[in-house]
């Protein structure tokens, strides 16, 4: 197996171009070490560990610009992200154990493009974008498009990501990110859901609503038909209750070993029912009724 | 290709080679003999390969050898001090808090860096430290007594 350690971006571009299906990017490791033990080892391993500019957190204006190389730990202690972006940073702390946290890398996290990446849901409800790198040039693109399947998204085996721009979420706006999973730690989650709410000014009706699902469609999706019932409306029981079963019914999840399709809709249903109750009650300090 | 690790370990500077594909875990024990840390699961999910890398623990299991170059590394052999115990290996001995023993070296590298944070850590914080742990023998009860009584002692309350 060939082995590269690029010193650039523009480097680490040249050798996937050159060396195509056969290159794996790799970083933290964690998903990629065990696809090398278990299933096959790639013709060429790209190391960006080192490729500089690419580990910080910075305050960027009105939001968090993230390195892909920044670690989910890195995140997890970070003030900003914990002050700005709750719904991310709950994620990250629940994020596999401290030993994982301490290696994975959110861009790993991306660019896996797992369904139930763990980061995902938030960043979808976030609205956030990924900056990538090609060889004809850079692109930005919002995370709502860039997920295409299981393993698939729009950096390709070409490209690399190169940031990720989270934008703080508006005044007043509340958001959880919920996982059910059989343990706390290290488990996969078997559905994750993120809920963000903004209310309008008079604190009586819902101005957005965001729900952002992980592990229960080829890719995280956003319960767009949901979000759409909600909008514009004040919070009531009835209406909790008809927006939990249209996001349950806008899933479309596989059966596996974690638990089956008919579970994880119930799980939905349950999660997208305690996200509203929980960001309506934090924004506007009363339970739904 | 053959990669030449130049690495340091638990102090003392360590050359040797590994391919891209050696894991951390697999360079410490198979080419430097570090035997101390253990291979379980090889997936990341089990703890038992916890090692101290540049202050931060981690899984050398999912990590490359590459990685090393130029890094800190603590194993559980770096833990005593000559014949003495470190207070968290004495207070799992004392304690009772090994069963088969696998799962050990893991615990003790994981709680070691939670006590070199805090000697008085909250039930939390034990919880939290030792989450990406796992004992199939399933002493538990056993492991937080011994924390605890690592953290009385490292503090000089017991």
């Amino acid at each position: 197996m060939d082995y590269f350690e690029p010193k650039t971006v523009s480097e680490a571009l040249a050798l996937l171009a050159q060396h195509g299906a056969e290159a794996k990017v790799i970083a933290g490791g964690t998903d990629v070490m065990v696809d090398i033990k278990y299933k096959e080892e790639p013709g060429c391993l790209v190391n960006i560990k080192k490729l500089p500019g690419l580990g910080a957190i910075q305050a960027n204006g009105g939001s968090l610009r993230i390195g892909p190389l920044v670690t989910i730990h890195d995140i997890e202690t970070n003030a900003l992200a914990r002050e700005k972006l709750p719904v991310l940073w709950e994620a990250c702390h629940q994020f596999a154990s401290l030993q994982i946290r301490n290696t994975a890398t959110i861009g790993g996290n991306i660019c896996r493009a797992s369904p139930s990446g763990e980061t995902l849901a938030p960043l979808l409800v976030l609205e956030a974008k990924a900056k990538m790198a090609f060889p004809d040039g850079e692109k930005t693109e919002p995370f709502t498009s860039f997920f295409q399947g299981p393993g698939k998204s729009s950096v390709g085996a070409k490209g690399l990501l190169t940031g990720i721009d989270v934008p703080y979420p508006a005044p007043g706006s509340h958001g959880v990110y919920l996982k059910h999973a059989v343990r706390g730690a290290m488990d996969i989650a078997m559905v994750g859901v993120a809920v963000m709410v903004t209310t309008n000014a008079a604190k009586n009706s819902l101005q957005d609503a965001r729900i952002g699902l992980g592990a229960v469609a080829p890719t995280p999706i956003r319960a767009t038909k949901t979000e759409a019932l909600l909008r514009g409306k004040p919070l009531t029981a009835a209406l909790v209750k008809e927006a939990a079963a249209m996001a349950a019914a806008e899933s479309s999840p596989i059966s596996d070993q974690r638990s089956s399709a008919e579970y994880r809709r119930w799980i939905v249903e349950a999660l997208t029912r305690r996200g509203l109750e929980q960001t309506w009650k934090a924004a506007t300090g009363k339970e739904v009724v | 290709m053959s990669l030449t690790i130049n690495t340091t370990i638990n102090g003392t500077p360590v050359s040797a080679s590994a391919e891209p594909s050696t894991s951390l875990l697999e360079f410490l024990r198979d080419t430097l003999e570090y035997k101390g840390t253990k291979l379980c699961c090889n997936t990341g999910e089990c703890g038992a390969c916890t090692i101290i890398f540049n202050g931060k623990p981690i899984n050398s299991c999912v990590t490359m050898a590459a990685d090393a170059i130029g890094a800190q590394i603590t194993t559980i052999e770096g833990l005593a001090d000559g014949d003495t115990l470190h207070p968290v290996q004495q207070a799992f001995i004392d304690t009772g808090a090994v069963q088969c023993g696998y799962c050990t070296p893991g615990y003790i590298i994981s709680v070691k860096v939670l006590l070199d944070r805090t000697t008085k850590p909250t039930a939390e914080d034990i919880e939290e430290a030792v989450s990406g742990n796992i004992c199939r023998c399933t002493g538990y009860t056993k492991i937080v007594d011994a924390i605890q009584l690592a953290a009385d002692r490292m503090a000089g309350r017991s």
